[in-house]
This record gives C-alpha cells, sequence and structure tokens, in this order.
C-alpha cells in the first residue's frame, strides 16, 4: 500500500474511534440498565447534560497562562494546559451530571411507578433543555470564544477510549459470572420472581439506572472534550443511535462493541465522502448526513427479522411496570 | 418511610386530586426555575402569568396563544391514539415536516396555481404525505416487527435533513435571501386571516375541526372503546377480535395525518414557503407528546394542556422579549409540568401511607 492510502486508513480509524467511544459508553451504560427490566429513553438527554458539566468544568479547571502581552490586560499569545488530573475531575463532573438526570428517572418509574417510556421522552427533552440554558447562561449566545485546552492522550489514545473497550469485558465478566450480575438478570427477567426471592427490585434497579446515567454522561463528555467543542444539541442523536445499539446486540456487550465499531467506521467514511469528493454540492452532503440514521434503520429492520434471537436475549419484562404485591 | 397501598376505590375524585397536586407541583417549581433562570424573577414571574394583559394589544397575545394551542392540540391527540395501545411513534415532527413538504409539491404539481380553490388540495396532500412518513415504521413493525419508536425517531432526522436538502438544493428558491428557503406560495392559496390584528386564520378551524372529530370517534365510537381495550389488556383486545398489527396501523395512519395536516397549515397559513429545518420545525411534534402525556391521553385533558403549554411557550418567548430571560425556560416548565403529572398519576390507583419504621412495611 502506498503512504498515501495508509495515511488514508488511519485518519479514518482515527475518525472511526472518535464516533465509536460515545455511542459504546452510552449503549453498554444503557445495556446494564435495560439488563435490569428498566428501558430509559433519556440517554440522549443524559448525554447532553454530561457533555456540558464536562465542559464547563474542564473549562473552568484549565490552566491559561499569557505568553506574550503587548497591551496590559490584553494577551495575544496564550497557553491553555489541561492536565491529566483535571480531564479526570471533568470527567467525573460529567458522569455526577448523568448520574443526577437518571436519579430523577428513577424515582419516577420506580417509586412513582411512572410510565417508562414517557418519563424516559421528557428526560430527553430536559437534558436538552437544561443543557441550553445553563449552556448559554454560561457561554453566552456565542460559543466561539470558548476555548478547551486538549485533552491528554494515553497510549496514542484518549483514556475514554481504552476505559470503553475494557468496560466491555468487564461487564460481561460482571453480568455472567458474578452473583450482583446474577441478580441483575434475575431482577431483568422477572420482577415478580426476584422479588419474591427477596431481592429488592426497585434497589437494584435503581443502582442500574444510576450506572446508566453516569456512563451516559461520560459519553458526553467525550464528544465535547475530545471529539467537537460544545455547542447546542451537539449529540446528534448519538443517544438514540445508542439505544439502537443494543437492539443491534442483542444485549450482549461483545455485539455491541463491535455494534459501535461497524457504526462509527461507516458514520466516518460517510463523512470522509465530503473530503474525497471536494466539488460535490452542498445539497448532496445534506443528503448525505442521513446515512448513519437510514443505516440505523436499516439494521433494526435485519435485526429485528429474526424474532427468536431478540427473545433468546431480550430480558423478559423489560419496560414492563412492576407492583410490588403488598 | 413511605409505603404505596393499591386503592380499593378510585373515583373521578381521586383523579382530579392528583392533577390538582401536580398542578401545584408544576406552578412551584416553575416559580424556581424562574427564580434561577432571570435577573430579575418577581418581574419574570408576574409578566410570564399575565403576558397577555402586559402589551398594549391583548388580542395579538391571545391570538398566538390560541394559534399553537391549536397545533398541539391536534398532534398530540393523533400521537394519543397510539399512546392509548402502547404503540409509541414519537416521529411526529418527520410527519409534521413531511406534511408540509407534500402540500407544496401538491402546489407545485398542480403547476403553481393562483387560486384559492387549490387550499383544500393542498391541505389533502399534506395530509397523505404525514400518513405516508408514519407508514414506514409502521410498516416495519408490522411485517419485520422492528421497533417503532427508535424507527419513527430516526425518520425525524431523515426528514429533517431532506426538508433542508430540498430548501438549498431542488426547489431553492431566492438566492439573495439570508436562510435557504423556496419561493413562496400564491397569496391567494394561503389561509385567510379570521380577525385583522391577530394571528388566527382558517387553517385553525380546520385543525380545531380535526381535533373534534377525532375527540369523538375517540370518545363515542366502537373505535375509540376498542383502543380503550387495547389499552388496559392487550390480551382482551385479541380475544375480542380486535387485530392488533391493525391497531399499529391505524394509530400510525391517524397521528401520521393528524401532524401531516397540522404541516400542511403550518404551510399554508404561518411561513407560506418552505425554509431549512432549524428556521421552520418549531418542535410541535416533541411538545405534543409531552401534551399527549399531560393531557392524560383523553382528548379533554389534551385540550387543556395544549393551551397551558402554549400560554407558557408564548409567555417565555415574551419575557425572552421584555426582560432577556432565555426561552429554553419554556422547555424546562414543560419538562417540570410532565413529570408533575407523571408522579402524581401514582396516586390515581395507590394511597401514600406514612409508616414509623421498615418492618411496619414488611408486614
Amino acid at each position: 500500500m502506498n503512504p498515501e492510502t495508509l495515511l488514508f486508513l488511519s485518519n479514518l480509524l482515527t475518525a472511526a474511534i472518535l464516533l465509536a467511544t460515545p455511542l459504546l459508553l452510552a449503549a453498554l451504560g444503557e445495556l446494564v440498565v435495560e439488563k435490569s427490566g428498566v428501558l430509559n429513553l433519556g440517554v440522549e438527554g443524559m448525554m447532553l447534560i454530561g457533555a456540558l458539566f464536562g465542559y464547563i468544568a474542564a473549562y473552568n479547571l484549565q490552566t491559561i497562562t499569557c505568553l506574550e502581552e503587548l497591551i496590559p490586560g490584553f494577551c495575544n499569545k496564550e497557553e491553555r494546559v489541561f492536565g491529566f488530573g483535571d480531564y479526570t475531575i471533568a470527567l467525573i463532573a460529567a458522569a455526577c451530571a448523568g448520574a443526577v438526570l437518571a436519579s430523577l428517572f428513577a424515582l419516577l418509574t420506580q417509586s412513582l411507578r411512572a410510565n417508562h417510556v414517557a418519563v424516559g421522552l421528557g428526560l430527553t427533552i430536559l437534558g436538552a433543555g437544561l443543557s441550553n440554558s445553563l449552556g448559554s447562561n454560561f457561554f453566552g449566545v456565542n460559543y466561539t470564544s470558548v476555548q478547551v485546552a486538549d485533552h491528554p492522550d494515553v497510549f496514542g489514545q484518549d483514556i475514554l477510549v481504552w476505559l470503553s473497550l475494557l468496560a466491555v469485558p468487564l461487564i460481561w465478566y460482571v453480568l455472567q459470572k458474578t452473583r450482583a450480575g446474577l441478580v441483575i438478570r434475575a431482577v431483568g427477567e422477572n420482577h415478580d420472581s426476584a422479588y419474591a426471592l427477596g431481592y429488592r427490585v426497585t434497589r437494584v434497579r435503581f443502582y442500574c439506572i444510576l450506572f446508566g446515567g453516569a456512563m451516559a454522561g461520560l459519553a458526553g463528555a467525550f464528544i465535547v472534550l475530545v471529539h467537537v467543542d460544545w455547542k447546542e444539541g451537539v449529540t446528534v442523536g448519538k443517544g438514540w443511535l445508542a439505544l439502537a445499539l443494543i437492539l443491534f446486540g442483542t444485549w450482549r456487550p461483545l455485539r455491541v462493541l463491535c455494534g459501535a465499531y461497524i457504526f462509527g467506521l461507516l458514520w466516518a467514511s460517510e463523512l470522509r465522502l465530503d473530503n474525497l469528493f471536494p466539488a460535490w454540492q452542498l445539497e448532496w452532503k445534506t443528503l448525505l448526513t442521513v446515512a448513519p440514521y437510514v443505516f440505523t434503520i436499516l439494521v433494526l429492520v435485519i435485526i429485528s427479522r429474526n424474532p427468536a434471537m431478540i427473545r433468546r436475549n431480550a430480558p423478559a419484562s423489560l419496560g414492563k411496570p412492576f407492583n410490588p404485591p403488598s | 418511610m413511605i409505603h404505596l397501598e393499591p386503592r380499593k376505590h378510585t373515583s373521578a375524585w381521586t383523579n382530579l386530586r392528583a392533577i390538582m397536586l401536580a398542578l401545584l407541583i408544576t406552578a412551584l417549581l416553575s416559580v424556581l426555575v424562574l427564580f434561577v433562570m432571570s435577573d430579575r424573577p418577581t418581574d419574570a414571574i408576574w409578566q410570564m402569568m399575565t403576558f397577555p394583559w402586559q402589551g398594549r394589544r391583548m388580542e395579538v397575545q391571545w391570538g398566538l396563544v390560541l394559534q399553537q394551542t391549536a397545533y398541539l392540540a391536534c398532534i398530540a391527540i393523533g400521537l394519543s391514539v397510539g399512546y392509548r395501545a402502547n404503540i409509541w411513534n414519537i416521529g411526529a415532527e418527520g410527519q409534521f415536516a413531511f406534511g408540509s413538504i407534500g402540500a407544496y409539491a401538491a402546489y407545485l404539481i398542480l403547476g403553481s396555481p393562483d387560486s384559492a380553490y387549490v387550499f383544500p388540495v393542498l391541505i389533502l396532500a399534506g395530509i397523505l404525505a404525514g400518513c405516508f412518513w408514519a407508514m414506514i415504521p409502521a410498516f416495519l413493525r408490522v411485517t419485520c416487527n422492528t421497533n417503532e419508536l427508535l424507527t419513527s425517531l430516526m425518520l425525524v432526522y431523515v426528514a429533517s435533513h431532506f426538508l433542508t436538502y430540498l430548501c438549498i438544493g431542488p426547489l431553492k428558491g431566492d438566492p439573495k435571501a439570508g436562510q435557504a428557503e423556496t419561493y413562496p406560495l400564491a397569496e391567494s392559496v394561503r389561509a385567510t386571516k379570521l380577525i385583522s390584528g391577530t394571528e388566527l386564520h382558517t387553517g385553525l378551524l380546520i385543525l380545531m375541526a380535526a381535533f373534534f372529530l377525532l375527540a369523538a370517534i375517540l370518545l363515542f365510537t366502537l373505535l375509540g372503546y376498542r383502543l380503550k381495550v387495547a389499552q388496559h389488556t392487550p390480551r382482551a383486545e385479541r380475544f375480542a377480535g380486535f387485530s392488533p398489527k391493525n391497531t399499529v396501523w391505524l394509530s400510525f395512519a391517524l397521528s401520521g395525518a393528524m401532524a401531516g395536516l397540522a404541516g400542511a397549515v403550518y404551510l399554508t397559513a404561518e411561513t407560506g414557503k418552505l425554509i431549512q429545518a432549524e428556521n421552520y420545525l418549531e418542535n410541535f411534534g416533541f411538545a405534543a407528546i409531552v401534551i399527549a402525556f399531560l393531557g392524560r391521553l383523553h382528548p379533554l385533558g389534551i385540550l387543556l394542556a395544549a393551551l397551558l403549554i402554549s400560554y407558557v411557550n408564548v409567555g417565555a418567548s415574551y419575557i425572552q422579549a421584555s426582560l432577556r430571560v432565555d426561552d429554553s425556560v419554556a422547555d424546562l416548565i414543560e419538562v417540570v409540568a410532565l413529570f408533575a403529572f407523571l408522579g402524581c398519576a401514582v396516586l390515581d390507583n395507590y394511597q401514600v401511607r406514612f409508616t414509623s419504621s421498615r418492618k411496619a412495611v414488611t408486614t
């Protein structure tokens, strides 16, 4: 292969990793939630909130030193440093923000037994509204002046990339091989039996929902800290794609990983087409942006044509209301 | 320790009490939201509540509120049909966009006529286009058992990008305009104003007529009863000989048609031309989901909820202009109301009991 193709491929892969990691993180979190029998449709909202809080934290934590000051009080050339500790704190802030929003979902659906779908949709609207209003309060309407320094790398990739890859076997192990995983799955398969056996269904689900929220928050933080800058609606429907990914992966972490990277590659190549064909008109590029969504629909159709596979892996009491006998 | 206990008797009074409590919580939390979001909270709260009486012309503000109410109620009642039967069409935004596109396409196919008789044709085309767009998730659900919730949402993204594509591509109008848009419809095709000085027009009458027609169908016919059966006991639906597949088709067709109708009316009455998606779509489709739940999927409730949310929306844009409060306040209040209503719905079927110790719960 000539170096040009090689460079192109490596660029493609980098872009694919950037697109796949948030999908993977959010999907893994939601996978645990769904395994416990809860359908949280608010992933998009939790990602947006996580993104905003991660960005605000990073913005405040970075150290800005002025290198050149020609006019006093006006910096011509500045250096922005964003250390590893700062990055970790920003990520924790994002995860907490996601978990706080998720706890609202848990309170409404678990304690007050509200409809999962309705609350999940509300959570998405809440996340979008809250992040927009807080974002414009914090950064002003014009976001161009805000800069967050580059994130620190580990082995050439962002730490979250490695974390997300590590989370795949970890979640598989916990769900399949440990007692905690067994309880989660039992609660998700049949909450009435699990309750009869003495497991605290509501509490187990509460923890799972919090975990899902934290992962979604991390996914959002990855988007704004590593990939693109904060703007309104920065997640462009990635939360929903993560939900579709779980169906694609039939609730199995490894398949979700494969799905996320296939998706990332396809999305990245769609974005690269712009560079390959610069002569293409804007209108065609606009039409091409629907590719990820159309692809998701196609994948969902193909997967759900095989109902046996879904039935074998789907948690049996997913999204069903739980009314403990009293 | 708080403990929920199933109610032995439920009545209209217990439901009403839950709704009143939800309204109270909404009001309190909305005040809190305004306190956080604005620099002059007392002014903001006062103006938000009384904005129609603030300016010199009350009818303008009320016109705006009623206009939004019509759109939102119309889309929401369409959505409520499916939600009653646990069929989740959350893509009303896309069906709305396609309704507009269909109406504009019909206008072009007819050769851009300049005659008022074309108006009903455009409306019909909008209904059909919205219906068509909603048929896609319904078809996938029925034939391939695909999750209709995700597909209908994905189709929103597809529809909005398609709208933008049309505006910057094949249907591009005046290149000097600040935004991508098509050429406007002829003036005679557009909906006519009912009361000058307000935003009320004939299109709103059509929307309200459609709303009351569907409300009557849902409340007083066998079809409505059938959907009610599907809502409460899905198994009974099958025993009674109602086909779940037909319920899917029906609810998607109705919700798509209502959203398409709203889209067509929006095109002919408000904008008169297609504009790129960011500037054209006002999230009516998503707000309608909230309204369907706020109204507890009941036509009367939906109408009242639509009125409330429109009042909040118009109020938010009013205080955005007067007090520079960000208008996402409206979104926040909307969600606060949704959560309060969903949370309080538990009181319909359960009684809250305060018990002193955990032991008392387990016994």
